[in-house]
């Protein structure tokens, strides 16, 4: 785990170190007149300084045996796949509309982990999609993106 | 005598068909989105505000109102079942509810958090009709010192909850502080970290942050694992718990009924915080801290009691005041405005009937729950039963929804697929998300009160200290920080004497 903390405690401290600028940019002010970026600043200062003491912490424990990596032995693909396809919904439901675009995005979630069926599938997609849209945009009022066919 | 006659009022209004139906109506819809996680009760509430404009103020307001406390009650089932918690308030009982689970114990788990819930509604409700004016007043005496100095305290909790580093945990909440920065300033309407993104103006949505990391997090944890995870092993088995887990447990309700009470009425904590901080006042006081986040009972009851407890207790500063002193309640003060009625002191004298009505639409409602709840839990647990492969997309389209329909922007789900990788990383590299999202909620009016404090006593930070309510708040934060040290230096002192010996 020493790896990781020494990794994710170095990409905090850039983060920290963004928002520390950024804050500076926006103005601190004084004491007695604190201006936009002035908790920013305080939290990323603060945050700069907790990285750095979770990196020397780390880099300083001892680790007898070596450790395996958090993504060893895990189905990391998949994980991508679906925030691949969770993004794409995004983008395409709008011009899609709720109701192609998401009977897509259900085809795809139920096809990944496991592969069934694929008249299962699309059953499952086509429910899942008609009930939520109906509990949802009709029953109760949600406005889903009508998309360029109109549905 | 004239409290006796506005009870009788109360029960007047309530017990119109109309309103009647209205408030089973809420308390429904409430318990399935608080069980369902994709959609909470201030998504819920401003998806039915809309279809409440027909309806007189009072039926309005008794059917969102039973929404936001029936969603207190749900919000626990998927906690304890799936982990996944069905909106916000509800995230600290994943921590035992789920545990107990997994033990084989999530019967008496979800039996407490139903009957813990009810009772800590119905002494809430209490509450609220004896001390609602005089807290009210005594609330109305404090000022953004004591605020700020309530908030640190609030925050220094944090470190409690904290299962792994404390460190990392500190830094999970100062990133939740930064993020909930994002947005327009709200003493120059300055806009800040928003690159020029109009969405952003409005600061981050909580919505999307909680469901994010912990719904989308959650799902795509389960899937990188294995094909054939069953979930549902455990054993629901009777949902009375035993006499042993009410005598462990029934100083827990008490003290989260009092926490959540009393926290809910205090601007930014409500619900949420009441539940993590009935929790932190649990694990202190107990003789095992260290089996808490393994299965614990009262690691259930009492956030669960707490934060139905602050359910109720939210409406005092709203009602009284005309302060909404959270989401939720300045969803009914929206819609308490758009029926032409201005929620502050006068509403006692000018609309009693909108007043007692719903602290008798209140009493019924906690009792129509505690019916409903404990037979729908099976009805839940059998839609939960459904294989993963099943499961899992649906529970990614509740939380596509949910964030969706709060704003109706698709802007909305791309910042949840954002937090949920950043969730699934941080879960990786273990980070807590809890922490994050505590410090994100209160960040706002953190630097708020922290920034009026300022220009009040002209930069000088003993108005902190000289003020009694944020002396002892502040006080009591220290000290809960130097708690949390001693164990820590007194492990690292034992280390180094075993080394020289």
């Amino acid at each position: 785990m020493k790896a990781y903390d020494q990794g994710s405690s170095l990409f905090w401290l850039l983060f920290s170190v963004f928002v520390f600028i950024e804050s500076n940019r926006l103005g601190i002010g004084t004491l007695q007149n604190p201006e936009t970026g002035f908790i920013s600043f305080g939290a990323s200062g603060l945050l700069g300084i907790l990285s750095i003491t979770l990196f020397l912490q780390s880099s300083f424990r001892k680790e007898g045996a070596k450790t395996k990596s958090p993504f060893q032995g895990t189905l990391w693909k998949r994980v991508f796949l679906v925030l691949i396809a969770l993004l794409l919904y995004t983008k395409f439901m709008p011009v899609g509309g709720y109701l192609i675009s998401t009977f897509l995005l259900m085809t795809f979630l139920f096809f990944i982990v496991e592969r069934q069926k694929l008249r299962w599938v699309l059953v499952l997609s086509s429910l899942a999609t008609l009930v939520t849209y109906y509990v949802f945009s009709k029953w109760l009022n949600c406005q889903f993106p009508p998309g360029l066919f109109g549905f | 005598m004239e409290f006796f006659q506005n009870i009788l009022l109360g029960f007047q209004v309530v017990l119109d068909p109309t309103n009647l139906l209205l408030c089973f109506i809420g308390v429904v819809v409430g318990t399935m989105v608080g069980v369902l996680p994709g959609i909470g009760p201030v998504g819920a509430m401003a998806l039915l505000l809309p279809a409440t404009f027909r309806a007189t103020p009072t039926s309005s307001i008794i059917m969102l109102a039973g929404i936001y406390y029936g969603a207190m009650y749900g919000g626990s089932t998927t906690s304890i079942l799936i982990n996944i918690p069905g909106e916000a308030a509800s995230v600290v009982t994943c921590l035992d509810g789920y545990q107990m689970a997994r033990q084989g114990r999530a019967g008496p788990a979800l039996g407490m958090a139903a009957m813990g819930s009810f009772i800590a509604g119905t002494l809430s409700v209490i509450g609220l009709m004896w001390i609602a004016r005089p807290l009210a007043k005594a609330a109305l005496r404090f000022g953004p010192p004591e605020y700020f100095a309530l908030m640190c305290t609030g925050l220094i909790i944090l470190t409690y909850l904290a299962q792994g580093s404390i460190l990392k945990a500190l830094m999970m909440a100062l990133v939740g502080i930064i993020i909930g920065n994002v947005g327009l300033d709200m003493i120059t309407g300055l806009p800040r970290f928003t690159f020029g993104i109009d969405e952003l103006t409005d600061g981050v949505g909580i919505i999307p942050v909680v469901m994010g990391l912990f719904g989308i997090s959650e799902v795509l944890i389960n899937i990188e694992r294995t094909l054939k995870r069953d979930i549902f092993q455990t054993q629901i088995g009777h949902l009375w718990p035993s006499l042993k887990d009410w005598a462990v447990a029934k100083w827990s309700i008490l003290r989260g009924t009092l926490i959540g009470f009393l926290l809910g009425i205090l601007p930014g904590g409500g619900a949420i915080l009441s539940s993590f901080v009935s929790y932190a006042v649990e694990k202190k006081v107990s003789k095992h801290p260290e089996r808490f986040g393994k299965g614990v009972i009262e690691g259930v009851a009492a956030p669960e009691s707490a934060n139905n407890a602050a359910a109720t207790g939210a409406l005092i500063p709203l009602l009284s005041l005309g302060i909404p002193p959270n989401v939720v309640m300045a969803m009914l003060y929206t819609a308490l405005m758009i029926h032409g009625i201005q929620p502050g002191p006068l509403l006692l004298k000018d609309n009693p009937d909108l007043f007692w009505g719903l602290v008798a639409s209140m009493y019924l409602g906690n009792g129509l729950l505690l019916l409903l709840n404990l037979p729908l839990i099976g009805i839940w647990v059998r839609v939960l039963k459904v294989p993963y492969r099943i499961l899992f997309p649906l529970i990614i389209l509740f939380c596509l929804i949910g964030a969706y329909s709060v704003n109706n922007t698709t802007f909305d789900l791309f910042l949840m697929i954002f937090f949920g990788g950043v969730g699934y990383l941080m879960r990786k590299f273990d980070y807590e998300a809890a922490p994050l999202i505590l410090a994100f909620v209160l960040g706002p009016l953190l630097e708020q009160s922290l920034r009026q404090s300022l220009l009040i006593s002209k930069g000088s930070f003993t108005i902190f200290i000289s003020r009694p309510i944020s002396a002892v708040a502040l006080g009591f934060g220290f000290l809960l920080l130097l708690s949390n040290i001693f164990p820590f230096i007194k492990k690292r002192r034992q280390e180094y004497e075993k080394i020289e010996e």
